[in-house]
């Protein structure tokens, strides 16, 4: 049985993705499930979706704790100690990150000693949907690493998405664009062992007293700390040539992260801009434009 | 109390009582508007929050707030505020705190509380004569589940439970509730509906209520960007269309004397505010739904009619 585990954020398509790949491993005559989990739903935050895929009856339920195959379909949740992707991966897996940097790359990047596939699903959206939503790019990408033929990726797509794109033009690019991240990937073989990879880092934390253990419950203002930054797509940069320092955007900014500096011109605090870019749209002399984040570049700049 | 009324955003506070790095989804129109509210407002307040969006923005052990924060369920935050304020009171009078540290109560509600499960709450606080303020931010649906209809929906939309189909093509059948003239029946001192495009209308109408002690309410229109379907930076243009077009009138209510704040000098054609928005595109395509769209123009020039405003 293979078992594959989605890492995206909320809006990404995650749950669309697994839902498309259990179509089509159905459609190619396998017994499939597949599932999301998530919280209070919204835009931006960690999700995880499931599939399992298996010639024999699945009699296996619940979460997929130890997966074959893990998609990221978001590279900073890598680092996010909330989704911790690689957790319970098996030896011999097969990790697929969303990011513009090369397989060797991305491992050196995030220490992943396993076999790593990357490919930059997020431009392929961008150029061919013309926008960023990932579900059936990342249904093509895990359709390719899980062994699922061409025309039953075709068939699934058609099915799921139909029900909710209603744009028959969009279903096409999506369809365009499932489809040549399907035959960009050169097909793998998987061949897992039973255990566990010995990179596990899952922290154990003692137990403690609540003051000891939660001492944030009295503090107030303290959620910059979560650096929410890592939701964006595209960053917002500003000319100062053409800056008038109207206000405009420091006003505008839904999360207030626009401060001023010491000349009275607007700066964005990256580390908690969720790239929603009405700053941009707002912007009466369009001195701000948008640049695509590549967030395993970006940090250095930050600092 | 500041009397002086503020011109442009230029003259808006500095201050910041709301913080970054909150769960709310990118663009936020709530979000805009909590922020506003919480700079006229100032930190000597107590947040009641109803279940709703804004659940999200405090998490432990996370919180974006420089003040308190009471959770409650959808239907009872009215009575958790009379709770607070009561607990202030009594704690005031019997010289167990002191009055310079008495605190603001604020509820904050999202429409499907607002219109629906806490109405008759707040009915009851209203009636009580309750010294607080109400802030609904109405998305128009229950957002923070998956966009279910709520009664704050407006006639012809797509919700996650009014999906238009063969039988029925235009989407949710029924009209909005007027929250506005509901709560207006009870004659508070003051209600105002708000929106995140125009802060400086919005400060002005909070400095306003500061002068009243009892039920201080505030509806704002708030676009959503996943619920609604637009992209995130369309959201405080869709705010500012929804009020250009007459949808949302900006108006308050003084013991019950209605008085709109802003008219639009002309008024954009409702279609406007309608195609940028993914849960009103079944009226435009595969055909276009002409009657529901011409009853939603006729909807909102009866209202400027009504209220002899329509040039």
């Amino acid at each position: 049985m293979l078992r594959l585990r989605f890492h995206g954020r909320g809006g990404q398509g995650a749950k669309v993705a697994s839902r498309v790949l259990g179509t089509a491993a159905f459609l190619d005559g396998y017994n499939a499930q597949d599932f999301p989990l998530y919280g209070a739903e919204r835009r931006g935050a960690p999700i995880t979706a499931f599939t399992r895929i298996s010639r024999d009856d699945i009699m296996e339920r619940g979460l997929v704790s130890d997966p074959d195959i893990v998609i990221v379909m978001d590279e900073t949740l890598l680092s996010d100690p909330q989704a911790m992707p690689l957790s319970g991966l098996k030896k011999g897996g097969i990790v697929f990150v969303n990011t513009p940097l090369s397989p060797l790359e991305t491992k050196e990047e995030y220490g992943i000693e396993d076999h790593v596939i990357t490919l930059d699903i997020t431009k392929v959206s961008l150029d061919m949907i013309g926008k960023s939503v990932l579900s059936s790019l990342a249904a093509g990408v895990a359709s390719r690493i899980a062994g699922i033929g061409e025309e039953a990726l075709k068939g699934a797509l058609e099915k799921e998405l139909s029900g909710i794109i209603s744009d028959r033009d969009l279903l096409g690019k999506n369809t365009e664009a499932a489809l040549y991240c399907y035959n960009t990937l050169v097909p793998v073989q998987v061949k897992t062992a039973e255990t566990i990879r010995e990179k596990e880092n899952v922290i154990t934390l003692p137990f403690e007293t609540a003051r000891v253990s939660s001492p944030a419950i009295n503090a107030t203002g303290n959620t910059p700390l979560r650096r929410t930054g890592n939701w964006r797509v595209f960053r917002p940069v500003w000319n100062y040539d053409i800056c008038t320092r109207c206000m405009t955007c420091v006003s505008r900014c839904p999360e207030g992260c626009i401060r001023l500096n010491e000349d009275g011109y607007p700066y964005a605090d990256y580390d908690n801009c969720k790239g929603c870019l009405v700053c941009a749209e707002e912007c009466p002399v369009k001195a701000i434009t948008k640049v695509r984040e590549i967030h395993s570049r970006s940090e250095e700049g930050d600092q | 109390m500041d009397t002086s009324t503020i011109r442009s955003i230029k003259e808006l506070p500095p201050e910041e009582n709301m913080l970054p790095g909150t769960a709310a989804c990118a663009g936020c129109g709530g979000l805009l508007t909590l922020r506003y509210c919480l700079k006229a407002l100032g930190d000597k307040i107590v947040i009641v929050n109803a279940a709703g969006c804004f659940t999200l923005l405090t998490i432990y052990p996370f919180s974006p707030f420089r003040n308190s924060w009471l959770y409650t369920a959808m239907a009872c935050a009215p009575a958790g505020a009379q709770g607070v304020r009561d607990a202030l009171d009594i704690l005031i009078k019997k010289g167990k705190l002191d009055p310079e540290e008495n605190l603001k109560v604020v509820v904050l509600s999202g429409d499907g509380s607002a219109y629906d499960m806490a109405l008759s709450s707040t009915s009851g606080a209203i009636y009580r004569n309750l010294d607080f303020y109400y802030i609904c931010y109405d998305n128009e649906a229950y957002g923070n589940t998956g966009f279910q209809h709520s009664g704050a929906s407006p006639f012809g939309s797509r919700t996650g439970t009014t999906p238009p189909g063969k039988e029925v093509p235009v989407g949710s059948q029924l009209q909005k509730k007027n929250l506005f003239d509901i709560w207006n029946s009870h004659k508070p001192p003051y209600i105002a509906t708000v929106s995140p495009a125009y802060p400086v209308d919005l400060m002005n109408k909070f400095k306003k209520a500061e002068q009243f002690k009892g039920p201080k309410l505030f509806i704002s229109h708030i676009p959503c960007p996943p619920g609604w379907g637009f992209d995130p930076s369309r959201s405080v243009r869709l705010a500012k269309l929804s009020v250009e077009t007459g949808l949302w009138p900006l108006k308050e209510s003084v013991h019950g004397e209605v008085e709109h704040t802003y008219v639009p000098k002309k008024f954009k054609p409702v279609e406007e505010y309608l195609k940028e928005q993914e849960r009103f595109s079944h009226l435009f395509k595969p055909v276009r739904q002409e009657d529901a769209l011409k009853s939603i123009q006729e909807m909102v020039d009866e209202y400027w009619k009504k209220h002899e405003l329509l040039p």
